[in-house]
């Protein structure tokens, strides 16, 4: 078996592809009409083309407990799911220009450095770096 | 303050206070991804951080749950990756990321990744490749709607 995608539930997929595209640099790589206005929607890396998909899967919109679990960990402050980037600092400053809100801004813990963010759709996502 | 951010402080306090070890554990992983290439081991590392070298192995896997060893070799084999997209050939990019030889480089390298240096090289070049087949449709596309 191979990790060949992750999930991410969002509220709204067009929303989400321009988040992740646009603001974060995410390359879309599939997208696929399902029904009812669902798409099979993939986003990946600039860099790693052929890596990891990130599936923005419209779930909370088609599944009740799905949209009740992603309320729960945004209330939290917990984070979806995280993504390596090179430097948070930067990362963080160069979102913040583009007008994305942070809930945790850079903080070190222990051997990485992180800070999270809302990604519009539902989601806190955490960037990291390895120190 | 959110539940998260709670944890973040509560989890700071109880196993990131110690600032000390924390340094000489970050020191001895730059000072690997930086020289990855040169002869590393555990007694170079502790004797450059004027510390034992099982007090080291013990605090970096505690930190970074593995070992510097385990460690140097993802480093190695990561630039390895990138040296055989560059086109580099196997033997080359073998004693360029620190490997004595090319045959225990392979084994190890296809343990990690799955495919052999060789076999990785032609699948990178493949989808570059392909990757600049679509390029080129792309722009003769546009040329041919402008």
């Amino acid at each position: 078996m191979k990790v060949k995608g992750i999930g991410i539930p969002v509220l709204d997929q067009d929303r989400a592809l321009k988040f992740y595209t646009e603001k974060l640099g995410f390359v879309k790589k599939h997208d696929v009409p399902v029904s009812d206005g669902n798409r099979w929607l993939t986003v990946v890396a600039k860099e790693e083309q052929e890596g990891t998909e990130i599936l923005l899967e419209p779930s909370p919109n088609n599944f009740e407990p799905a949209k009740v679990f992603q309320k729960a960990l945004k209330d939290a402050g917990i984070p979806y799911t995280q993504f390596d980037v090179h430097n948070v600092q930067e990362e963080y400053e160069r979102l913040v220009n583009l007008h994305v809100n942070f809930s945790v801004k850079p903080i070190i813990m222990g051997t990485v450095k992180i800070a999270v963010f809302d990604d519009t759709c539902g989601n806190n996502i955490q960037i990291v770096e390895m120190l | 303050m959110t539940f998260y951010e709670a944890e973040i402080k509560r989890i700071q306090k109880i196993c990131y206070s110690n600032d000390k070890q924390i340094n000489t554990v970050v020191a001895t992983r730059n000072f690997i991804y930086n020289n990855f290439e040169k002869e590393l081991n555990l007694d170079y590392l502790s004797h450059i951080h004027f510390t034992s070298k099982y007090h080291l192995l013990r605090l970096f896997k505690r930190y970074y749950g593995i070992t510097p060893k385990q460690y140097l070799i993802i480093r190695r084999l990561e630039k390895a990756k990138e040296y055989l997209k560059n086109g580099m050939s196997v033997s080359e990019a073998c004693y360029n990321v620190g490997f004595e030889t090319p045959s225990s480089f392979s084994t190890l390298f296809k343990n990690k990744i799955g495919l052999s240096p060789i076999e990785f090289q032609k699948e990178q070049l493949s989808q570059n490749d392909s990757h600049k087949y679509f390029i080129t449709c792309a722009n003769k596309k546009m040329k041919n709607e402008s």
